[in-house]
């Protein structure tokens, strides 16, 4: 079966053709990669914790960026609202993770 | 698999069946703002985690607690998952229903094991490393983050298997495919919640 998905997709665009597995496959590789960086960094040791800290955070955030934008459709056409729902939930979530660490930080 | 065939040859369903209709349209566009909600919710918690991280009340420290294989194998299996819902998508999309069900069916058991792994952690952390919901802050924030995360794993699994039941049950129609195109935004959403999880609660851990 799965196999199937495997068959070829032909060179002429055609709109309403249901697009392929390869790019889903090539996110899935990235996040595979994204993630062992993130995960080798931890596990060597001996990384400068403040260049490890971004390193983790920089590894996270592209990972999310690209499961969005392709898994989730976020990319494609007609999602102008679905990315202001998002942006409005991620900005609030910022807000609220940032004055918490202010109030533990700057006591 | 020559069912799938005959079910493709079926072409009165529309390409992209789940906005096919206005409350298809609707359905996906409000489950937007519902997401949007979701990443709030977690908002709140990873940053009363984050506050809370090194609070250990002399009970165990991030680092002495995780184990990163562990971790790994749940991130491989959540990840995996959610390639798998992909396919569904692409398999209801051919009007494959046949395969959208079996796609479906190994997304509920990828999530499942990773359930089960999820399990398994937080029962050695409570019996061999004396680390409870009430050992310290950081046990708290630990616990109800993640187990936020599980939980909604868990509902995930029953969601898409109710759904499954009624794909067999109601077959593939403009109703039903919302809702399975929408319940696989949400298991997306799911990974990438873990992926901040992975990263921010046991990966900085270690680091400390």
């Amino acid at each position: 079966m799965a196999t199937k998905q495997h068959s070829p997709d032909s060179p002429v665009k055609h709109r309403h053709r249901p697009e392929g597995p390869q790019r889903h496959i090539v996110v899935f590789v990235f996040s595979i990669v994204l993630t062992l960086i993130a995960f080798a960094a931890v596990a060597a040791g001996g990384v400068n914790p403040t260049f490890a800290v971004i390193l983790l955070l920089v590894m996270a955030v592209l990972q999310v960026i690209l499961q969005m934008g392709f898994w989730m459709h976020l990319k494609d056409k007609g999602h102008m609202m679905p990315i202001i729902f998002m942006l409005g939930g991620f900005f609030i979530a910022g807000t609220c993770i940032i004055m918490s660490l202010y109030w533990v930080w700057w006591d | 698999m020559t069912t799938a065939h005959a079910e493709a040859a079926n072409g009165t369903l529309p390409h992209e069946p789940e906005k096919a209709t206005l409350e298809g349209r609707n359905k996906v566009l409000a489950f937007w703002l519902f997401l949007g909600g979701e990443a709030v919710l977690f908002g709140t918690l990873f940053a009363t985690f984050l506050a809370l991280r090194n609070q250990t009340n002399e009970g165990p420290s991030a680092n002495e607690l995780f184990h990163l294989p562990l971790v790994a194998a749940a991130t491989f299996l959540l990840l995996v998952s959610s390639l798998t819902s992909v396919f569904a998508i692409q398999a209801m999309h051919r009007g494959r229903v046949t395969m959208l069900r079996n796609w479906l069916l190994v997304t509920v058991l990828l999530g499942l094991c990773f359930l089960v792994l999820e399990i398994y952690e937080f029962s050695v952390y409570i019996r061999h490393e004396e680390f409870g919901m009430t050992t310290s802050a950081f046990s708290s924030a630990f616990y109800t983050l993640v187990g936020f995360h599980g939980a909604h794993v868990a509902f995930g699994i029953l969601w898409i298997s109710v759904l499954i039941g009624q794909l067999m049950h109601k077959g593939l129609t403009v109703v039903t495919a919302p809702k399975i195109y929408v319940s696989a935004m949400y298991w997306h959403f799911i990974d990438v919640v873990w992926v901040f999880i992975f990263t921010v609660v046991y990966l900085l851990g270690k680091v400390g």
